[in-house]
């Protein structure tokens, strides 16, 4: 009766250990780790589609796209984090000078 | 409260336990590590409803390739971070979501969850060549911009 629930509860609890690791993280690795966590709390917001038999293709469909894109993001994350190291010799946040708000 | 429900619970018990591992430690390989585990778990969730086939997508793809690069980039960049405090306005934020949340969950959680039935490969490949065709264009693009990025900086380096 309350699968529902325990799978909805668990993917609300790792999105937001996943929002709070991101928030607290000072180095690149640390927030791949956290945007891979993330990406685990969305695969498990898709189960419950899975149990309406007339979406369990659209279901699939949808969680292939979302394994590919989110892997190809992140594959480009991790060449980024290997080429801000070879220019830079640090991976902090600090070091990232380009893009987001001005603190 | 039947197994399946009780199955689940434990899942999602060690499943919540291996992520509070990625917040709670200090060192990013073992972070790198824990992160691993609950995504292992979460794709075994899967397979308490009869989707072998997003299991072993999540586990060859997700956990195999990127999840293995990530513990690998973590051991290599292995060092402490300093501890940072979190601002206290982020609360309001997170309180939203989660009134949000529960809302969602207690208008819903009555929904029977049933077993899902088994995926149709052969009628996925036909409703979905096009956007498979799409991700593995996707993935070579992004390999080439890769490998153009890299040429680039070498050639600033030099």
């Amino acid at each position: 009766m309350f699968e529902v629930a325990i799978v909805m509860i668990t993917a609300m609890v790792v999105l937001l250990i996943a929002y709070l690791t991101a928030i607290s993280s000072r180095d690149l690795i640390r927030l791949l780790i956290s945007l891979e966590m993330m990406f685990g709390a969305v695969f498990l917001a898709l189960i419950p589609v899975f149990s309406i038999p007339e979406m369990t293709n659209t279901a699939f469909g949808v969680l292939v796209i979302t394994i590919f894109t989110s892997s190809s993001e992140l594959l480009v994350l991790i060449a980024s984090i290997v080429l801000l190291n070879r220019m830079t010799r640090d991976i902090s946040t600090d070091v990232v000078s380009s893009g987001g708000d001005v603190l | 409260m039947d197994n399946v429900s009780l199955i689940l619970l434990a899942l999602g018990s060690v499943t919540i336990l291996s992520s509070l591992g990625v917040l709670l430690s200090r060192d990013n390989f073992y972070s790198a590590l824990y992160m691993a585990l609950t995504m292992i778990f979460i794709a075994t969730m899967f397979t308490v409803f009869n989707i072998q086939s997003a299991f072993i997508l999540i586990a060859f793809i997700f956990i195999g390739a990127v999840g293995i690069v990530t513990v690998a980039l973590a051991a290599v960049f292995r060092y402490v971070p300093r501890k940072v405090p979190v601002d206290k306005l982020w609360i309001i934020p997170t309180i939203l979501t989660i009134a949000v949340l529960a809302y969602t969950l207690y208008k819903y959680a009555t929904f029977n969850l049933s077993a899902a039935s088994s995926v149709d490969i052969a009628a996925f490949q036909s409703q979905y060549a096009l956007a498979v065709v799409f991700l593995i264009c996707l993935m070579v693009l992004l390999m080439i911009s890769i490998v153009k990025m890299v040429r680039r900086e070498e050639v600033c380096l030099k």
